[in-house]
């Protein structure tokens, strides 16, 4: 009997992964049979109806890409005014009190230029601030209320303002998509300069580059390779948002779901289908961000910073 | 007091301990020197079995502790251990550190848990950082609570894995000095280190380890002033320069 | 005078983790001036207009408290099933790591629209007859549907939770389990006095994140038939036209839809940093995923 102790601690690898794969086959078995069982699996429905599948999957691919390029546009814009140097309220009431004081401690004529300088400065960093201000608000505003809900609320002003255009089920669709993609997007590249950002353009100026030229060859190639991985992450969250198009009448693969709705035939073979169609889709797209974050990594360029921006689980109708 | 008899060891093809025999009387203190990769800190994790020698017998105040049916817990409270890289237990302060293992090993109540504590901290000189998290503590003062912690199970041997080579050179003297009191109150310890200092003052004896046999025994004097090995002279003045 | 006594400046007073006064007067002005400024002067509406509210309040109520029921059924068995499953992902036993892979890879790539409409139409045919009979024999079968559509957020949520877990348990240095294990301490006790505690500390900062993501995903359940927040104000707004409101009254009640949203995502988040910072070890600053 201890023969059999000692062999099963020795070929325990082999042991453990038998019994692992038991247990999924035998889920996935009890799952089938559940929902197909004895009526047999209907794969006439499968060839007949495949083809109208492909085309809803291109639906959403060519939906998710539009959107998320003019996302992209959005979320750099903003995600740059984001990491405009802003004075707090604190410290512009400070440098007011410091200038009040040396106004009193040493009089003297320059009051017009100096009051000039105390509007323009207010003004500048005023606008700045409102400018930094607003797109956290927006930012903030697209990561805290559901897609679903920016859905309607796009779909709501089309019908208000466009009524012509209402029932232009794909167009509404991409344009919220857009602007939600934008919102994650932003805080997607604002991590990413801002990780890159403070020490290196002080030395590249210390060096004698321009601000812009910091920019151009110090702060935004090291940016771009930061980014790559969580906009990567975000396409995939935004294909498997595009499926919401649906409640907006676009026809996706989910639709030939609600067709069925009263007659539950062959429903297993559609979840199969679409389980595969997306499951397909997302490994791939998951092996491409790796291969992508390998080839690009900078060992020791802090990719934890960003990797927050991307652990906010872009997956978009919640979030 | 331990004994350990021709230990082989294999991580995959790579053979680590090659036939490791030796003996450690009460109350001596040995130091492992050796290059990295001779399978010092292998060796020691054989003592306490954190690692299981693939043959070879290991033995503990007469007890052979490497078969079927000795329990490991057991093992380890003959046997303390001290790590390089201190591994205290970040989410417990100091004191808690050193309460765990007596509040749920040996089972004590705790408020002797914690007296007994506090008594272990003043010996290590921590006896005013008993509250403080680990990441509050520098290098040396986490290395001597990990130290008060080993000693709080009364072993009968302690085993130090290269405690000072994590340690900012300021705080290697205090922990030396702890471990230098240990070796003077008859503590049987099993040290693996580079501080040739350490070795000549408390070591009882050194053994040389290279490629993993042990190459040379002896005292301090015998190793580091006239080695018989060739590659015991060699090391020995790569590290004494 | 020298630069840095000219900027020297005293720390604004902080009130609550991180929300200094400045952010509140930030907020209340902004409020005040979408309130009754922005809104009003783009939508020719006020939000503060009894007529609106006297209509709407009886939807928003019910449909709040729907949301706050799916959201009090699936978040525990979120939080529940991640866990185990995060665990079973580190475990060394195939038996566990494999299936547990699977869930989590499948529920992470289906989307939770997709989860929520596959579990409303045979979600009721994956139990057992017998336990429908006896636990359930009063509820319709779409309200049936509907719960299991909720358990599927809950499903979906926990396989990202899962994640976040697996990296809390990643994230507590070997070497503290080997001393563990040196002092003599068991493999429960291990798990229980080393390991646990300090993934939980670990986790907790990502976990708020995933929880508010999780309230969010309810609004889902408006797709099915469900009845929550969405979904009632939906309705409202398909009796709207006929009752000759004014149609821009849409945007009033998406507006507050929105907004009801964002403070429950707000005060979670910001609730949870601040428990975190209550319970701070120093040393265990939270994960990054």
């Amino acid at each position: 009997m201890s023969d059999l102790r000692v062999y099963l601690r020795n070929h325990w690898r082999y042991f453990d992964a038998a019994l692992a794969l038991v247990v999924i086959i035998g889920t996935l078995a009890y799952i089938y049979d559940l929902l197909v069982g004895s009526r047999g699996l209907d794969v006439a429905y499968i060839a007949r109806n495949y083809t109208l599948y492909i085309h809803a999957v291109f639906t959403n691919v060519y939906a998710t890409t539009i959107a998320y390029l003019v996302g992209m546009a959005i979320g750099f814009s903003v995600g740059w005014l984001r990491t405009a140097r802003t004075v707090s309220l604190a410290r512009f009431a400070a440098s007011m009190r410091t200038e009040k004081r040396e106004r009193r401690e040493d009089p003297s004529q320059r009051e017009g230029a100096r009051r000039l300088l105390v509007v323009v400065s207010l003004l500048w960093y005023g606008t700045k601030y409102v400018v930094r201000r607003i797109g956290d608000g927006f930012v903030e505003i697209i990561r805290g209320t559901p897609l679903y809900v920016q859905i309607l609320f796009a779909s709501s002003f089309f019908i208000v303002f466009l009524p012509q255009y209402a029932t232009e089920g794909l167009l509404i669709g991409i344009i919220a998509l857009a602007i939600n993609t934008g919102g994650y997007q932003a805080e997607i590249f604002r991590a990413g300069l801002q990780t890159v950002h403070s020490g290196q353009i002080e030395a590249a100026r210390a060096i004698g580059f321009s601000r812009l030229s910091a920019m151009r060859y110090v702060v935004l190639p090291q940016a771009l390779r930061l980014i790559i991985p969580p906009l990567t992450n975000e396409y995939i969250g935004l294909f498997k948002a595009s499926t919401f198009l649906f409640v907006l009448g676009v026809p996706t693969e989910i639709s030939y779901l609600a067709q069925h709705e009263g007659f539950a035939g062959d429903v297993f073979e559609i979840f199969a289908i679409v389980t595969a169609i997306f499951l397909a889709i997302t490994v791939t797209l998951s092996f491409v961000v790796q291969a992508l974050e390998r080839r690009f990594r900078i060992p020791g360029l802090g990719i934890e910073q960003v990797k927050v921006a991307r652990g906010v689980r872009l997956a978009r109708v919640g979030g | 007091m331990i004994r350990v008899t021709d230990i082989q060891k294999h991580f995959g093809a790579l053979h680590v301990l090659r036939g490791i025999t030796f003996e450690v009387k009460k109350g001596e203190a040995i130091v492992i020197i050796g290059p990295s990769g001779s399978g010092k800190s292998t060796l020691l994790r054989c003592i306490n079995l954190l690692v299981e020698p693939d043959s070879g017998q290991v033995f503990i105040d007469g007890v052979q502790v490497n078969r079927h049916g000795i329990r490991h817990e057991w093992v380890r409270e003959q046997v303390g251990m001290v790590f390089q890289s201190f591994n205290l237990f970040t989410h417990l302060t100091a004191i808690d550190n050193v309460t765990l293992g007596l509040i749920r090993v040996k089972g004590m109540s705790r408020d002797k848990a914690v007296e007994k504590a506090r008594v272990l901290l003043a010996r290590v000189g921590l006896a005013a950082k008993a509250n403080a998290y680990p990441a509050e503590l520098s290098g040396g003062q986490q290395q001597r609570v990990a130290i008060a912690r080993a000693l709080a199970m009364d072993p009968k041997a302690m085993l130090f894995d290269e405690p000072t080579s994590a340690l900012d050179p300021e705080y290697i003297r205090e922990v030396l000095d702890v471990m230098t009191a240990l070796a003077r109150e008859g503590m049987t310890m099993i040290v693996v280190t580079h501080e040739m200092g350490f070795a000549s003052n408390a070591a009882s004896r050194i053994l040389f380890m290279d490629a993993g046999k042990i190459v040379e025994e002896g005292t301090a004097e015998e190793i580091f002033q006239h080695p018989k090995e060739e590659r015991t002279r060699a090391f020995v003045s790569k590290i004494l320069r | 005078m020298d630069t840095a006594t000219a900027f020297q400046l005293r720390e604004p007073p902080k009130l609550v983790a991180g929300i200094t006064l400045i952010h509140l007067v930030e907020m209340v002005v902004a409020g005040l001036l979408m309130a009754f400024v922005i809104l009003p002067a783009i939508f020719d509406f006020s939000l503060l207009s009894a007529q609106f509210w006297g209509i709407y309040t009886r939807f928003y109520v019910t449909g709040l408290f729907g949301t706050f029921f799916y959201v009090a059924l699936a978040l525990p068995l979120s939080v529940v099933l991640g866990f185990l499953m995060g665990w079973a992902r580190v475990s060394r036993l195939r038996i566990f790591s494999w299936p547990a892979s699977l869930y989590v890879n499948v529920f992470r790539g289906l989307p939770p629209l997709i989860l929520v409409i596959f579990a409303s139409l045979f979600g009721t045919s994956l139990i057992p007859q017998a336990i429908l009979d006896r636990f359930f024999a009063g509820f319709r079968r779409g309200d049936i549907a509907v719960g299991i559509a909720a358990i599927a957020i809950g499903m979906h949520s926990s396989a990202y939770q899962a994640e976040i877990f697996r990296a809390g348990f990643q994230s507590v240095p070997k070497g503290q389990v080997e001393a563990a294990q040196a002092l003599g301490l068991r493999s429960w006790q291990r798990m229980r006095h080393v390991i646990l505690p300090q993934t939980f500390r670990l986790s907790l900062p990502p976990l708020g994140n995933e929880v508010a993501v999780l309230i969010k995903d309810t609004s889902i359940l408006a797709a099915i038939s469900g009845i929550e927040l969405v979904a009632k104000s939906r309705d409202l707004l398909g009796i709207l036209p006929a009752s000759g409101f004014p149609i821009v009254w849409i945007f009033a009640v998406w507006t507050v839809v929105a907004l009801t949203y964002f403070v429950i995502t707000y005060t979670v988040t910001r609730g949870l940093r601040l428990l975190e910072r209550r319970f701070h070890t120093p040393g265990l600053e939270g994960i990054s995923l």
